[in-house]
């Protein structure tokens, strides 16, 4: 029954399903998961006439029922902010529903049917993480609260026990908050040094310079896949060879690439890797570490408590294996199966396709911003060789960022950022204040890109009366 | 586009033929500075005049009807929660101006238009000499950059001036707002302000929350600043005259008072009454005369930050005066380990933590601790 439901909500997508080649190219796992009582998956045997190509975003809205309102004066939403958050869709929501209906119960320590239940459930979704990663094996993820929790579990637990006097970290300047400040936290504490890379006049991390900083003193390569601001990226390949010849290890924030591209942590070579759930349909509150197994196997606990504990005595205790050890307390549960459902549909639809819909989505959304006269965007010049992420920063000239999102959301409902998107040091290299950002995801379209656009020439002329 | 929205307001029918109103309304707003006069248009004849007088302007019912509710998140429009002008407490004791800024953006229902009307303020606001776009002066919170200034009026110097700029538009509006309705007012009737007149303005479902917010902190530094005015001003009359006394009613004012009290040797009990009426209680005078008594300071600085604890449950009821913070210079503790010198200061004022007063925040040292 429930299968039937999936096939008549889904028809449009399970054209795209047919197509053998839809599934990503992974090298190792290829694990199906099918759940009986899951409605996002679903494995009908069907033969499908190919439709007429719909677009991927026309095709997944109606699984995102929030997209589908009004707000303030009655005006349509249009969601360009999925750079600080993306929507859920059904399947997530009733993934975790389901677990708090039929099965919540604590993982790990119990043994009846309920608690059974939910350490499967729990454990599936780091299996599929894992393989949604490509890690070699599921124990290689720890399951945070976020991406930044886990680069402060990084930071604690690897920095302060790896990290000596004058060792240096390197980061660029357009890092997240999240990837510099646990940094500056440890440097206090240890006394190592962070060198900054600045970008270049295409306005992208300098890599040059960065292959310039990475020496025998370095120890540890921050850097984001993605830029949340720039929306360059950064060719981690090369820069894992570069610190690895000097000994150094590579932590990647891939908190806007996880969500939006094939990420194959075994094919980058990185050390770490961190990603929150909620930027990739998956609910908040819940995040991972991806950490090599010899690494995690040789790091101290970062939170102590249950769960990561192997025996406890009044004068010492000894500790669990990674990654149990890293879990400290109960975990988000309903949460991280929210995850794996999450990542259930996102497998669904094909990491390669989301991708490949978004670079043209993301071609779309810059030209037409640039017709828009005054507008400044930052980041890169899409080009065939350099591929933007689907979102935009931007400025307009004369008028505040912040009274642009006010009035485009009161005026229009569309939901844009403004301010520095906790990357102030990128800002201030820029010699700005503040900038606007609309960021898709895969559910956005055209349509959408041309609502804002309408929109902020609107907005321009109102406030341009004023000055 | 303005101007039928005004004249609705004040109910007229149709707009003066003036053909000068353009200028003279922009005109009216350049005067923020100075003391509020009426603008000289005739539209503006009628502002002066307190409420009753306009019977003819029609107030929505409910300040937030604006908008089109469509999703359930922002209140509904029937919340009977929300005070409405008609809800004669808190828009009585608004000034004048806030009183008649209210009623123009409750008279504007199309958000657009309020939009409209807020930059219309803003684009008049005078703007900020660059040398007081300081970091004191900058309003915390603001996503964009908000500066504010105060100063007493040069005429009388018991009303104070602000000023204020912004980069932003919107926020230039709404710091133009504050200006117009603070500015002219005393510190007094500033300081008695509550923050809920925002509501009234009904602009809270035009502006996102963290707007909102920095709307708040403008307000709040502007009361902090005018304090400030205030306060200095004291320091400036009763130089070296020591402590000022004066039995008050409750301090029916949001407390967000600062009193130092500097004496280079102690004073008894000058009883002078100050014309302004002084910021401490009465229990914040019994501290200070007990403390006097029994230890001679050479400097004694209490302050009452009962603001700041205001809403949890040991304060509630009481009437305020609950926490104190207090800084003494006193030989008496010389000899005396820190835990020492704190019971020392709790037995003396035993009588009043057994009455009410919760807490103390102690600075007690020597004369020589303080190079004295």
């Amino acid at each position: 029954m429930m299968t039937m439901e999936g096939v008549v909500l889904k028809l449009p997508s399970f054209t795209q399903l047919m197509n053998p080649n839809h599934f990503t190219n992974r090298t190792s796992l290829n694990l199906r998961f099918t759940f009986p009582k899951s409605s996002s998956s679903s494995t009908a045997s069907l033969s499908v006439p190919a439709a007429a190509p719909v677009s991927l975003g026309h095709s997944t809205r109606h699984d995102f029922e929030i997209l589908h309102q009004k707000v303030n004066n009655g005006s349509k939403l249009v969601y360009l902010d999925n750079a600080a958050t993306s929507q859920k869709p059904s399947a997530v929501i009733d993934a975790v529903n389901n677990y708090y209906r039929s099965y919540n119960s604590n993982v790990h320590r119990g043994i009846h049917f309920l608690s059974a239940r939910a350490t499967d459930e729990y454990e599936m979704a780091r299996r599929k993480v894992a393989a949604f990663i490509n890690a070699s094996e599921s124990s290689e993820i720890v399951f945070t609260r976020n991406a930044t929790e886990a680069i402060n579990l990084v930071a604690y637990s690897w920095g302060m026990s790896n990290l000596q006097p004058k060792d240096e970290i390197v980061l660029t300047i357009a890092e997240h908050h999240s990837a510099i400040v646990p940094w500056q936290l440890l440097s206090e504490k240890t006394d190592a040094v962070l060198k900054f890379v600045s970008l270049t006049e295409d306005e992208v991390p300098d890599t040059k310079m960065l292959q310039e900083l990475v020496s025998e003193k370095t120890k540890l390569v921050v850097v984001h896949h993605v830029s949340n601001m720039l929306a360059s990226v950064l060719p981690i390949n090369e820069i894992v060879q570069w610190a690895h010849d000097v000994g150094a290890k590579v932590l990647v924030d891939a908190c806007q690439s996880v969500p939006h591209m094939v990420v194959d942590v075994q094919n980058l070579g990185v050390d770490f890797l961190v990603a929150s759930s909620h930027k990739m349909c998956g609910p908040t509150g819940v995040g991972f570490l991806y950490g090599k197994s010899e690494l995690l196997a040789a790091m101290p606990p970062f939170l102590g408590g249950g769960e990561m504990i192997s025996d406890v005595f009044l004068d010492h205790s000894t500790y669990a294996d990674p990654p149990s050890r890293f879990e400290a307390g109960t975990p988000a549960i309903g949460e991280a199966i929210g995850l794996g459902a999450a990542i259930d549909y996102l497998s669904e639809i094909g990491m390669q396709k989301i991708h490949d819909y978004e670079v043209d989505l993301a071609n779309y959304l810059y030209e037409s911003l640039r017709t828009v006269p005054g507008v400044r965007i930052y980041g890169p010049t899409p080009s065939a060789t350099v591929h933007r992420a689907a979102l935009c920063s931007f400025n307009v000239e004369g008028l505040h960022p912040t009274d642009i999102a006010t009035f485009l959301d009161q005026q229009h409902g569309v939901a844009i950022r403004s301010g520095h998107h906790c990357a102030q040091p990128l800002h201030r290299y820029l010699g700005i204040n503040a900038s606007a950002r609309a960021s898709l995801y895969f559910y956005n379209t055209k349509e959408d890109v041309d609502d804002f656009v309408r929109g902020l020439i609107d907005t321009i002329d109102f406030f341009s009366s004023f000055k | 586009m303005l101007l039928p929205l005004f004249y609705k307001a004040l109910g007229h029918s149709s707009p003066p033929s003036s053909s000068a109103v353009d200028m003279s309304l922009s005109l009216s707003f350049c005067h923020i500075s100075t003391n509020f006069r009426p603008p000289s248009p005739s539209i503006y004849k009628t502002l002066p005049l307190p409420p009753s007088y306009f019977p003819i302007l029609r107030f929505p019912l409910i300040s937030k009807s604006f908008t089109v509710q469509s999703t359930p998140i922002r209140p509904s429009p029937t919340d009977p929660s929300l005070p409405t002008s008609s809800d004669p407490q808190t828009f009585e004791q608004l000034p004048r101006k806030f009183q008649e800024i209210v009623k123009l953006f409750q008279s504007v229902q199309d958000p657009k238009a309020k939009y409209e009307q807020l930059l219309f303020y803003g684009k008049n606001l005078k703007s900020l000499d660059p040398q007081f776009k300081s970091d004191k002066n900058k309003v915390k919170g603001c996503v964009s950059q908000v500066w504010l200034r105060a100063y007493f009026d040069d005429s009388d110097k018991k009303t104070v001036v602000f000023e204020a700029d912004s980069d932003a538009l919107i926020t230039k509006g709404l710091a133009a707002l504050l200006v117009q309705g603070l500015s002219g007012s005393t510190v007094e009737e500033i300081l008695r302000i509550s923050p809920d007149f925002i509501v009234l303005l009904g602009l809270q479902q035009s502006l996102s929350p963290s707007r909102n917010n920095g709307f708040l902190n403008m307000f709040e530094l502007m009361q902090k600043k005018a304090l400030m005015l205030y306060v200095e001003a004291e320091k400036g009359i009763k130089s070296g005259t020591g402590i000022v006394e004066n039995p008050t009613k409750d301090v029916d004012f949001d407390p967000k008072l600062e009193k130092g009290i500097d004496s280079s040797e102690s004073r008894s009990n000058t009883d002078d009454s100050e014309p302004n009426g002084s910021i401490l209680g009465n229990r914040g005078h019994r501290i200070t005369e007990i403390l006097k008594r029994e230890l001679q300071p050479f400097e004694l600085k209490v302050e009452d930050v009962s603001y700041e604890h205001a809403g949890h449950a040991g304060v509630r009821g009481s009437n305020g005066e609950t926490h104190f913070n207090l800084k003494v210079v006193s030989k008496e503790f010389e000899g005396k380990s820190l835990v020492k010198r704190h019971r020392l200061i709790y037995s003396l004022l035993d009588n009043e933590l057994q009455s009410g007063l919760h807490a103390l925040s102690i600075e007690a040292k020597t004369p020589s601790e303080v190079g004295i």
